[in-house]
């Protein structure tokens, strides 16, 4: 079943009118001209559609959180901010078909009653970017957007806000100030941003994935969407498969697969490359656990089983990956990108980042396998936002997988 | 509703955060950002996380609020480690220099070091550790990116201190609205900062200085100044000391705030060798008869109203900087330093026969700001700079401690009666709303012509940030009112600019309760400790046995000798200043 990737490489993404052949903008008029927001909102419950970015939210229900809180101004914002090492689905999303995501934007503030939408990019994806642009100014064309859109009396207006490429603000609410014009931190919750999020009104943050879902949905009905994946887990997902896989790249399966099948069946990474000997899969991005040969059976779905799904990337390491290396890209990035609000996050991944140096110079001192566990400890436990928790995950498991091998 | 700490059942209100609760039930949970000048806190330092039957993880106390059905605990073995770990980040990142530090023995980072036993650089390697000199760069090579700020004449910043509790960002922005602060750069370079890291360029209220827990930022040091001068044959030293310094000075040395030790001030002052010491209360009282007149000139010339009070420096700097527009607005008096301080180099130098060239002139004063106003271009009046070197309360202690000198085990002393008889009027300049009480007990007995049956004006009294009255004069109703820290004089100011208040007389104040909440007190400071100092204040106003500015003996005396009548070409000249627009 595709539902994602179905159009890839068949329509021009420079050309709205290639979309619209394939049925594109129908969910939207049909929205527009044949359902209530309420009606909308529904039927993307009734669906099960949940978070992309990671946290597997319900979107339904966050849309009607922001639907039933009574303001003048309401916001969409589209999070295409996408910064893990290593994830790509969002840009290709992007590249390969913007009017999906951009429908699902427009269904979306249509039902929430925001008359503005931005989409927030990682302002390093320049080309998309551009390709984004370029179909939001078609989409104006054809009356998508703007005012009275597709005759009705909805007004939305779509921007596009260039982010300065931290990790950071893929967060909503470090997200949300970057797009005031603060710093790009995370804040104090709640409020959650759909009752109080950008310039203090209800603001919906949907990543891009999720809101590619939303036409195919509105189209084909919410009882076609929940049949497809697994029960809690409906829909499709994009999987990116890293490392050493014989095919790398962006795979659409079923929520539910398993890692097993991602990385071993011909449709998706087709095995291991050659040579290559399996020691573990890192699954969900640089803040993904790491899992042994042993456990990779369990069902990718949200909130199931001993590791989450995540953004959906596999990083397959085998058994000649230097991981004193790893360690360190692992400490570098989060040290990079801790916004330098809290305490633990802050000074915590920066002493982590210093061990990994002198792990990788092979210069441990002896206090520092004390000094690591302390640090993950305090990083998993006492942080603000979850940035601290994901960067203590994938060392935590390395820890107790090749603490021996490491320290010695 | 009913909660549980330390299963313990505890009283507290709905919404409020645990924090609080533990506070007022004197359950001790460490904090480092949270302020009580700073409310609802912010969550940044992790220093208060306690465990709650409500969620899985630990909890920020500052920002968690209660529920019904709560259970807190705040010992638990997971709560210690996150303290301590969390510290001894903080600890591996800090200076580490307490012995020659001007907050040693009241950081708030070496109180919590001490009692957690923070004693070692846990994340940071020892020399002893490395194997090789290339190593080197191994030790504390954090502080690539320190920021210094040595070019303002009151505040002094040095980032190796801070430990980003963001205390200076969030007074500077939300009680003074100034915004002079914000964060710099991102993960371990992190950094407060002001924008493009320019020099200081705010009205040196130094709120920052009194909240921030270390010292990251601090007034800028003159002591040594003041020691040269103190040393130098050829110089007399001649010092002052502001209304509020005897009601916080005890707290440096271990008094309750608001315990009055004026005798132990002069004598602690004296005890280092400063030949005169002379009250600047009485300057108070000189503000004040030239304030009251200036009022009634106003109200003959039926304006410009309102006439704003101008002995707050920072708040002349704040009307210059961002209202220029109110600068005809400004009283043209001095404040009662630069009032009393081209009196000694004048009046009292050519009475005593003593060359003004010889003189250091030097006030002790609860104010940052205060170093500044002594160097604004126009200010000297006596054909010298009239104030030399301005302390705070916090450098004299200093001072005084390095001097091993303790004003406890002094025997009380006189200020000097040439320039030291002062009255309750002046005394009130302490605080907010005191300068109006004052000006008021001489302005109505001008008016009227006939004596205040009361003296208290008990309405323009209190604590909250904008206070309003309206006073029958003669059949005239004066209308007053009174505000402290700039917030509140900024929706003033707006509200006069939409026409919506229509005041005769506004006194203001930068800092929150006047000069006894000023940015050069003692730490720590906050509303309950300012509500201590208060009371002394208002005591002893009361038991002054003159209580109006103008009966004072000493200005009488001034006035007939010296100045002539308020108002006169030379009070003109001595005590009257102008302002400049400095907006940007």
């Amino acid at each position: 079943m595709q539902i994602l990737t179905k159009n890839w490489n068949k329509i021009d993404p420079l050309r709205i009118d290639s979309y619209i052949k394939t049925g594109g903008y129908e969910s939207l008029r049909k929205a527009i001209r044949e359902m209530t927001p309420e009606k909308i909102i529904e039927e993307v419950k009734k669906s099960g559609l949940r978070g992309r970015g990671g946290a597997g939210f319900p979107t339904g229900d966050k849309w009607d959180l922001a639907a039933k809180t009574p303001a003048k101004e309401k916001y969409f914002i589209c999070n295409l901010d996408e910064s893990e090492p290593g994830v790509y689905k969002d840009r290709t999303i992007a590249e390969k078909n913007p009017h999906q995501i951009i429908e699902g934007l427009l269904i979306g503030a249509t039902a929430i009653g925001a008359k503005k939408a931005f989409i927030y990019i990682n302002g390093y994806y320049r080309k998309q970017n551009e390709i984004l642009e370029i179909a939001l100014e078609q989409a104006r064309g054809k009356e998508f957007i703007g005012r009275s859109m597709l005759g009705s009396a909805i007004d939305i207006e779509v921007d596009i806000f260039q982010g300065a490429g931290a990790y950071i603000c893929g967060e909503e609410t470090a997200l949300i100030n970057s797009v005031e014009g603060n710093r790009g931190e995370p804040r104090l919750k709640p409020p959650y941003p759909p009752v109080a999020g950008l310039f203090g009104k209800p603001t919906i943050v949907n990543n891009a994935e999720t809101l590619a879902n939303v036409p195919f949905i509105i189209k084909r009905g919410a009882k076609t969407y929940s049949q497809i994946g697994v029960s809690g887990s409906p829909g499709t997902k994009l999987f990116v498969l890293e490392g050493a896989v014989k095919k790398q790249g962006i795979f659409e399966a079923p929520l539910g697969t398993t890692a097993q099948e991602l990385i071993y069946n011909s449709l998706y990474g087709g095995g291991m490359a050659s040579g290559k000997d399996f020691l573990f899969a890192q699954i969900g991005g640089a803040s993904g656990r790491l899992v042994t040969a042993g456990k990779l059976d369990q069902p990718l779905a949200y909130g199931a089983g001993e590791y989450n799904l995540g953004c959906g990337s596999i990083f397959v390491a085998d058994k000649s990956t230097d991981l004193k290396n790893l360690l360190f890209s692992w400490a570098d990035f989060f040290h990079r990108e801790s916004c330098g609000k809290c305490v633990p996050c802050r000074e915590g991944t920066y002493r982590l980042w210093e061990i990994a140096k002198r792990i990788k110079k092979n210069e441990i001192l002896k206090r520092d396998k004390e000094n690591i566990e302390d640090i993950l400890w305090t990083l998993s436990n006492t942080t603000f936002c979850p940035l601290g928790n994901f960067a203590a995950i994938a060392w935590s498991d390395a820890m107790k997988m090749f603490g021996k091998e490491i320290f010695g | 509703m009913q909660i549980k700490i330390n299963n313990k059942s505890y009283q507290a209100d709905e919404g409020e955060p645990i924090l609080s609760v533990c506070k007022r039930n004197g359950i001790r949970i460490p904090t480092l950002c949270a302020h009580p000048d700073l409310l609802p806190s912010e969550g940044a330092c992790r220093m208060c996380l306690v465990e709650t039957n409500q969620s899985k993880s630990l909890v920020s106390s500052c920002t968690q609020k209660v529920c019904k059905g709560m259970e807190i605990k705040t010992e638990t073995a997971d709560v210690k480690r996150a303290r301590k770990v969390n510290l001894e980040l903080l600890w591996a990142d800090h200076a580490g220099k307490c012995a020659s530090c001007k907050r040693n023995g009241r950081c708030e980072l070496q109180n919590l070091a001490e009692e957690y036993k923070v004693d070692e650089f846990k994340f940071v390697p020892r020399r002893k550790e490395l194997r090789s000199e290339n190593e080197l760069d191994l030790l504390k090579d954090n502080w690539s990116h320190v920021a210094i700020d040595e070019k303002n004449p009151c505040i002094a910043r040095d980032s190796e201190y801070c430990i980003e509790c963001r205390r200076c960002i969030r007074i500077c922005r939300d009680m003074q609205t100034v915004e002079a602060y914000g964060m710099n750069y991102r993960s371990s370079k992190t950094n407060v900062g002001t924008p493009f890291e320019i020099p200081l360029d705010c009205i040196f209220c130094g709120q920052c200085s009194a909240v921030c827990p270390t010292a990251a930022i601090t007034e800028k040091d003159d002591i040594e100044k003041f020691e040269k001068a103190l040393k130098d044959p050829q110089k007399m030293v001649v010092v002052q000391t502001a209304p509020s310094v005897r009601f916080t000075i005890g707290e440096e040395f271990g008094e309750a705030p608001g315990t009055f030790w004026e005798g132990k001030l002069v004598a602690a002052l004296k005890e280092i060798g400063c030949d005169k010491v002379f009250d600047t209360v009485l300057g108070a009282d000189l503000t004040i008869i030239e304030e009251a007149h200036e009022l009634i000139r106003r109200i003959k010339n039926r304006g410009p109203f309102p006439m704003f009070t101008s002995c707050c420096p920072s708040w002349v700097l704040y009307v210059e900087k961002y209202y220029p527009e109110f600068i005809p607005n400004l009283s043209t008096c001095k404040s009662p330093q630069q009032m009393l301080a081209p009196l000694v180099k004048t009046y009292w130098t050519q009475k005593e026969k003593i060359n003004p060239e010889q003189i250091v002139s030097v006030s002790i004063m609860p104010c940052t700001s205060k170093k500044y106003e002594a160097q604004r271009e126009e200010i000297n009046a006596s054909g010298h700079q009239d104030v030399d070197i301005v302390l705070t309360i916090r450098e004299l202690a200093r001072l005084l401690r390095k001097k091993k000198i303790d004003p406890k085990k002094l025997k009380e002393r006189k200020f000097d009666p040439a320039l030291g008889i002062s009255t309750g009027a002046g005394m009130l300049f302490a605080q907010s709303g005191g300068v109006m009480e004052a000006a008021l007990r001489t302005a109505v007995e001008k008016i009227t012509g006939a004596e205040l049956g009361k003296v208290e004006f008990e309405m323009v009294r209190g604590e909250s940030g904008a206070r309003c009255a309206e006073i029958d004069v003669d059949g005239m109703k004066l209308r007053v009112a009174v505000v402290h820290e700039i917030r509140n004089a900024k929706n003033l100011l707006e509200e006069i600019e939409k026409g919506k208040s229509d005041y005769h007389f506004v006194e203001v104040m930068a800092c929150p309760n006047g000069c006894i909440g000023g940015g050069g007190q003692p730490v720590p400071t906050g509303p309950a400790v300012r509500k201590a100092r208060i009371a002394g204040v208002m005591a002893r106003d009361k038991g002054m046995p003159i209580r109006k500015s103008h009966e004072n003996p000493v200005l009488k005396k001034i006035y007939k000798e010296f100045l002539g009548h308020p108002g006169s070409e030379k009070a003109e000249e001595l005590l009257h200043t102008k302002y400049t627009n400095r907006k940007k």
